[in-house]
């Protein structure tokens, strides 16, 4: 899940081949009924994860990744296919969340005030352990302004190349590489006693996903 | 640069970033070669890459993923395709009130002889019949107004145009469905004080209509109006504290996801369910008596493919814990009740 462009991937597991994104939206402004929730089914995930890190509250991301597909249901036909259909979803889902914040103007947290949070929040149990991790870093994540944010979480937390993130922020890659240092020199104080910790894997949610969708 | 100077944690960002000009980055990485503080935060701005990423990535809930695809549905051109996903039309398949429904009797027998008939939800049951009940029945056809005929198709449209066939209907289903020694502890519901029938309007704590009706007898189709009005009331009332909402996702919940964050499970979807089921009312109350607490949300879904009822209850609200308590249709313990977040 590394990078956002297009991945047709080979088969699916009836053996019927798989339709692209791009060929899934031609269908949909088409007509097809069905085009569309395939490509909600596919991304939906990494929508969330995307929405929630950058907004940090369940409540507002889910609002989000639903002003987001719905704008991308109705616009289908702006998608002109110079990007990725993906690019194009994670920017519409990235700029509802922007637009989020911007509105709402999230109250700025003092650094002393966050660390008190983060070591209030710290000790649930040992198994809990990155349960914490994501608290914490959910907390840390507010403090930064919205741009930042987003250039983070796209980078860091999802893994995506500068490139990637700057096609979907709509912004040179130098100034993504530049919100991405100016975010991480802010957070360094506040995560730094977090540095070396053994349970510091990256688990995947696909079981998770697997178990929901059947 | 070897005094007492530092650079700052964003210019050493911006190093490790490659922004910095030639000259600069030389004078930079000159100093760092000698100085072990600035050494230090060159790791922990490191560090911060790898917690970033170290961070799980959220599979989308379920409670989310089907307000998703509801409010896509309703997006679809086709006027058929569009009342067929409705959130009214399809409440009840996803979210398998009636599972539950045929489920709880037979699950839960007469060992708890006094609240086992009452796990028959979303259903009027003999007992309607009662004076008390009339009355309720007459206040719930005047309650009806047009947008509660739209907002339960299901149910509630058939109940002004034709109430006393739908009476009789109803008992004739009730007979089916409960034997008739079993209907003594049962009327002593309906005998209910007004303050009982207060506290199960604060259970519910949802849209208004549905509480009048609540309060006006108890009848089931307040659940199912509640039911229908999805988005915005079930998260409000989360927040409350007098009131917990009773939801029936059928969601396969892992252990996992048991640690949370559990808002998007409980908070998100839409709530259904009933506590005219008093058997788990009755068990939520237990709960929450030795707690010592009120629930902030109740789902009746699976755990591990076994039928569970999760309870949560805020164990450190400012610290975002949550106590989880996932128990059987006897209310015995499933798992040990452990930790969670909320968001």
């Amino acid at each position: 899940m590394n990078s956002p462009p297009e991945d047709p991937s080979t088969a699916q597991h009836d053996g019927r081949p798989v339709l692209s994104d791009a060929d899934l939206l031609t269908r949909h402004i088409g007509g097809d009924p069905h085009a569309f929730s395939e490509i909600v089914k596919r991304h939906r995930d990494r929508m969330w994860a995307v929405a929630l890190r950058t907004l940090g509250d369940p409540d507002e991301a889910a609002d989000a990744v639903q002003d987001a597909f719905v704008s991308a249901y109705r616009k289908a036909e702006s998608f002109r296919g110079e990007a990725a259909v993906t690019t194009w979803l994670h920017r519409i889902v990235v700029n509802a969340c922007l637009d989020r914040m911007r509105r709402k103007s999230v109250r700025p947290v003092a650094d002393d005030e966050l660390i008190e949070a983060a070591e209030r929040d710290a000790p649930l149990t040992d198994q809990a352990g990155e349960r914490e991790v994501s608290l914490e870093v959910t907390a840390a994540l507010k403090v930064l302004p919205p741009d930042q944010r987003a250039a983070l979480v796209l980078v860091d937390m999802m893994g995506y190349s500068v490139d990637d993130a700057a096609a979907v922020l709509g912004v040179p890659a130098g100034t993504v590489k530049s919100r991405c240092a100016r975010g991480r020199a802010k957070l360094a104080p506040i995560l730094s006693h977090l540095r070396n910790r053994s349970d510091l894997t990256r688990v995947s949610s696909a079981k998770g996903a697997e178990l929901r969708d059947g | 640069m070897t005094g007492d100077t530092h650079y700052d944690l964003e210019v050493l960002a911006e190093l490790a970033e490659g922004l910095l000009d030639d000259s600069t980055a030389r004078r930079v990485r000159e100093h760092l070669a000698l100085c072990d503080p600035c050494g230090e935060s060159l790791a922990d701005l490191a560090a911060v890459r790898e917690v970033l990423a170290a961070v799980p990535v959220p599979a989308m809930p379920l409670g989310v993923a089907m307000r998703l695809d509801r409010a896509l549905a309703a997006e679809a051109p086709d006027w058929d395709r569009v009342m067929r996903d409705a959130p009214w039309e399809s409440a009840h398949v996803p979210w398998e009130s009636a599972r539950w429904e045929n489920a709880a009797p037979q699950g839960a027998p007469q060992e708890n002889g006094v609240n086992a008939p009452e796990a028959t939800p979303l259903r009027l049951t003999a007992d309607a019949l009662t004076p008390d009940a009339l009355i309720a029945d007459a206040l719930a056809a005047d309650a009806l107004t047009p947008d509660a005929l739209t907002a339960d198709a299901d149910q509630t449209v058939r109940a002004p145009r034709r109430p006393a066939p739908r009476r009789t209907e109803a008992r004739g289903r009730a007979e089916v469905r409960r034997p008739a020694g079993r209907r003594t502890p049962r009327r002593n519901r309906w005998a209910m004080p007004v303050a009982a029938a207060a506290a199960a309007v604060a259970v519910i704590g949802g849209a208004g209509l549905a509480t009048g009706l609540l309060s006006s007898g108890n009848t089931p189709q307040g659940y199912a109006l509640g039911q229908a009005d999805t988005s915005a009331a079930p998260t409000k009332s989360v927040k409350d504290k007098t009131s917990y909402l009773v939801a029936a996702s059928g969601h396969n919940y892992t252990g996992r996801e048991l640690k949370g964050p559990l808002l998007g499970y409980f908070g998100v979807g839409p709530a259904s369910g009933s506590n005219a089921d008093t058997v788990l009312d009755a068990c939520v109350k237990r709960t929450s008596a030795r707690l010592d607490r009120t629930p902030i949300g109740v789902d009746k879904a699976l755990y591990n493919g076994n039928e569970a009822t999760i309870m949560a209850f805020w164990e450190d609200k400012a610290s975002n814990a949550v106590r989880v308590v996932v128990v059987d249709s006897d209310c015995h313990r499933l798992r040990a009740e452990d930790l969670a977040t909320w968001k």
